[in-house]
């Protein structure tokens, strides 16, 4: 059984369909990529599997566990004990300004998982050795660069011991030089074979990395396939007049 | 003018000086806290709380703060029925209100402070799991007193300043005792006195708060 199953996902902001009846699903340990033009309803979609988007229709299966089922959402505590088992990494860090890296990554643990001091501490030394960033336990957001950010915010969410990771354009928000760090650290997820939703506009980065990619536009996934054949050959022609725009550029 | 003289002079306005300082601080104490249920209910969902904390902001900050002074310290006791029972020490009855009044004043710092917080940041906490009230106490309020802070210190100056208003219902503080000084001798000493106090205590405020920003600058 897929560890995700989207179906006929339907959201309007007033008459603007974002989302017109999205449907697909994750596998375990499988890595998808999804691209698509702006505005075409992807960090939405994305959003919605966590309820950070209320949506209008369709169902959302995380595991074997309806968050919402014909556009009827669980419960507000099954809400929440659904979407802990995901890790969120937003496009703009959204760290804690006032509090330390370490503090950061041992907020959640402590106060809403409430496991012992020690254990958090050895686990998010340990997180922060993983992206690089040991030396930066004490140093707050402020002294960080984007890169560095981007990677405390990926050991934050993986402090949870997520089984499902989502990236809401992980690396669109840095300075070019910055963006391979970050990807690096997402890869290397991949190869542990972590469960992982990338919303990307990094094109090289998904067909190297994604075991599977989503090709959205206007609300609708348009095609999918493995990277090496939609990348190669996409079927659909939107698909193909996009990569060649993003691809020419 | 002598050194006699001076500290003749002095010992009455210092005593008047911790008047002053009493009712700064319970002001202080009480204000903020009320300031911020105020900025928490007219944040409410509920219709009704919100215009309650916006009324209540708008008067107390449309009408001059002596007003409000005269009206509880006079006006009160004038209401028929319950006025008998609302005649309070006029000490007291300042107090209550600069509170009253300060309170809406930091409401909307605040309010102000809340809304320069970023909506990602409601957004991570509540993919971490936090509850409503978690987020509030360990995310966004820590993060509002910061952004308030500058504008915080700037009101308590303020808050310092006013106290010179309990002249005016006749609690005998720093200024009222410098008026008595000058009146009995015919000198303009004792209101060059009284301004080296008030600018001795902004001074310690000033301070006071340039530590907390520096103490609380996360970098």
């Amino acid at each position: 059984m897929s560890l995700i199953q989207v179906t006929n996902l339907k959201k309007s902001f007033g008459s603007l369909d974002v989302l017109k009846n999205v449907s697909f699903e994750i596998r375990k340990n499988e890595v998808v990529a999804v691209i698509g033009p702006s505005g075409s309803g992807k960090s939405t979609m994305l959003r919605s599997l966590v309820h950070l988007e209320h949506i209008h229709g369709g169902s959302i299966r995380i595991g074997d566990r309806y968050l919402v089922q014909d556009g009827r959402y669980a419960s507000t505590p099954q809400i929440k004990s659904i979407t802990s088992g995901m890790g969120m990494v937003f496009q703009h860090f959204n760290l804690f300004p006032h509090l330390s890296v370490q503090d950061n990554l041992e907020l959640a643990p402590r106060t809403v998982q409430k496991r012992p001091a020690a254990e958090v501490r050895e686990r998010s030394k340990e997180l922060l050795s993983k992206v690089g960033l040991a030396d930066k336990a004490d140093a707050y957001p402020a002294r960080l660069s984007g890169g560095q950010k981007q990677r405390v915010a990926i050991a934050r969410a993986l402090m949870l011991n997520p089984a499902i990771m989502l990236f809401d354009e992980p690396t669109s928000a840095l300075d070019p030089e910055l963006v391979g760090e970050v990807l690096r650290v997402i890869k290397q997820l991949a190869e542990e074979h972590m469960t992982m939703v990338i919303v990307t506009h990094e094109m090289g980065f998904a067909r190297e990395v994604a075991d599977r990619v989503l090709f959205m536009d206007n609300g609708e996934v348009v095609e999918e396939g493995p990277p090496s054949q939609l990348f190669a050959n996409p079927r659909h022609e939107r698909t193909r007049s996009f990569l060649n725009r993003v691809v020419t550029v | 003018m002598n050194v006699e003289y001076l500290v003749k002079i002095s010992k009455p306005m210092l005593e008047g000086a911790g008047t002053t300082i009493s009712m700064f601080l319970i002001a202080i104490a009480l204000s903020v806290p009320l300031g911020f249920l105020f900025t928490l209910m007219a944040q409410s969902r509920i219709r009704a709380v919100a215009w309650f904390a916006h009324s209540y902001i708008y008067v107390m900050r449309g009408t001059p703060l002596l007003l409000q002074l005269l009206f509880i310290c006079f006006g009160l006791p004038m209401l028929p029925g319950v006025g008998e029972y609302l005649v309070f020490d006029r000490f007291l009855a300042a107090c209550i209100g600069f509170v009253l009044n300060y309170a809406a004043y930091f409401a909307e710092i605040f309010r102000g402070g809340l809304l320069s917080i970023d909506k990602g940041q409601h957004e991570a906490a509540q993919v971490l799991g936090l509850s409503r009230w978690q987020t509030t106490t360990k995310v966004i309020m820590p993060q509002m007193f910061r952004v308030a802070l500058p504008a915080v210190a700037n009101e308590s100056i303020t808050l310092v300043k006013d106290t010179a208003l309990l002249y005016a219902v006749a609690v005998p503080e720093l200024l009222h005792f410098a008026q008595t000084a000058v009146n009995r001798d015919a000198s303009l000493t004792p209101f060059i006195v009284v301004g080296i106090i008030y600018l001795f205590m902004t001074l310690v405020l000033t301070l006071f708060f340039k530590f907390l920003e520096k103490r609380f600058k996360y970098e």
